[in-house]
């Protein structure tokens, strides 16, 4: 049975505790490493010169077209909350900040999801300083932000009908237990959050 | 009583340049971020107090969206990846 995280002592030795059973840990862990393996950069990467990854980029065999781009590979739609557009109004300025800004994006929240699983792999009590809390709060919002996707939540009013139609299903509806999950990482969240604004 | 003629000085930008147009940073309300969560990330990024932070905050809740920052537009491009990065839903725009 999870236990809600508070804040102990203060200044330097400020620590937040949550106590998690092995069976919370293993899926938190593991929500946190999925969502690291989506945001992780492709297999391909990056020589840090544009001209010769544009080539290797547009490589695509029994292409006939000549075209150059990128091959359309299919984007996940949960990238699309992980990392939105920045510029609802501009398509080009949105594309030059995507091109600047996603690779290294993607980099440090992978990596922070990686750190935040790590720290459940201690045992029970998940204890987490004043560095490590804040990396784990937004570990805990990218898993979130995957699953509300996945869970179809696009406005305010979605989780209230999504809720009321769980209610219906047979308690074995796998859609029942991504709720659940969900559910849970909005409590852990909330009471971290609650913990470092002092609450 | 009377007063000494005076001199206005009238200040014109230089040449052709526009003046520098602020550009703002928008939070946008999205139905997975907590109302905590948001508080707290407005005070980590941008050192707002918690009056601040929590009035914004209510803002993008009750009107789906609030001005967070303004400044210039490379201020505003590096606030919204670095909101980015907390997974709240930033865009950036001209002001106006």
């Amino acid at each position: 049975m999870a236990r809600a995280f508070r804040r102990r002592g203060r200044g330097d030795g400020v620590r937040y505790v949550a106590s998690l059973d092995e069976d919370e840990r293993a899926i938190v862990g593991d929500l946190m490493g999925q969502v690291a393996e989506l945001l992780a950069p492709p297999a391909r990467t990056s020589t840090g010169d544009d001209s010769f990854d544009a080539v290797v980029a547009g490589m695509t065999f029994g292409d006939d077209t000549g075209a150059s781009d990128v091959p359309d590979v299919p984007r996940d739609p949960a990238l699309d909350r992980l990392l939105p557009t920045a510029h609802r109004d501009d398509a080009d300025a949105a594309a030059e900040f995507r091109r600047l800004t996603e690779g290294g994006l993607r980099d440090r929240k992978a990596r922070a999801l990686t750190t935040a699983a790590a720290a459940l792999r201690g045992g029970d009590d998940v204890t987490l300083d004043a560095a490590e809390a804040p990396l784990f709060l937004t570990a805990l919002t990218d898993v979130r932000l995957v699953l509300g996707d996945r869970l179809g939540l696009e406005s305010d009013e979605d989780l209230d009908l999504l809720e009321a139609r769980v209610d219906r299903l047979d308690a074995t509806d796998p859609l029942t237990a991504m709720l659940g999950v969900y559910d849970f990482l909005t409590w852990l969240q909330e009471t971290l959050a609650s913990a470092l604004l002092g609450d | 009583m009377s007063l000494a003629p005076v001199t206005e000085e009238v200040v014109t930008p230089e040449g052709d340049v526009a003046p520098d147009t602020p550009w703002v940073t928008i939070v946008w309300n999205d139905p997975v971020n907590l109302m905590s969560y948001v508080t707290f990330v407005l005070q980590q990024h941008f050192g707002y107090d918690r009056a601040k932070a929590e009035k914004l905050m209510m803002l993008v809740h009750t009107e789906g969206r609030a001005v967070v920052s303004n400044g210039t537009r490379e201020a505003m491009e590096a606030d919204t990846e670095a909101l980015h990065g907390y997974g709240l839903w930033a865009t950036f725009r001209k002001d106006g």
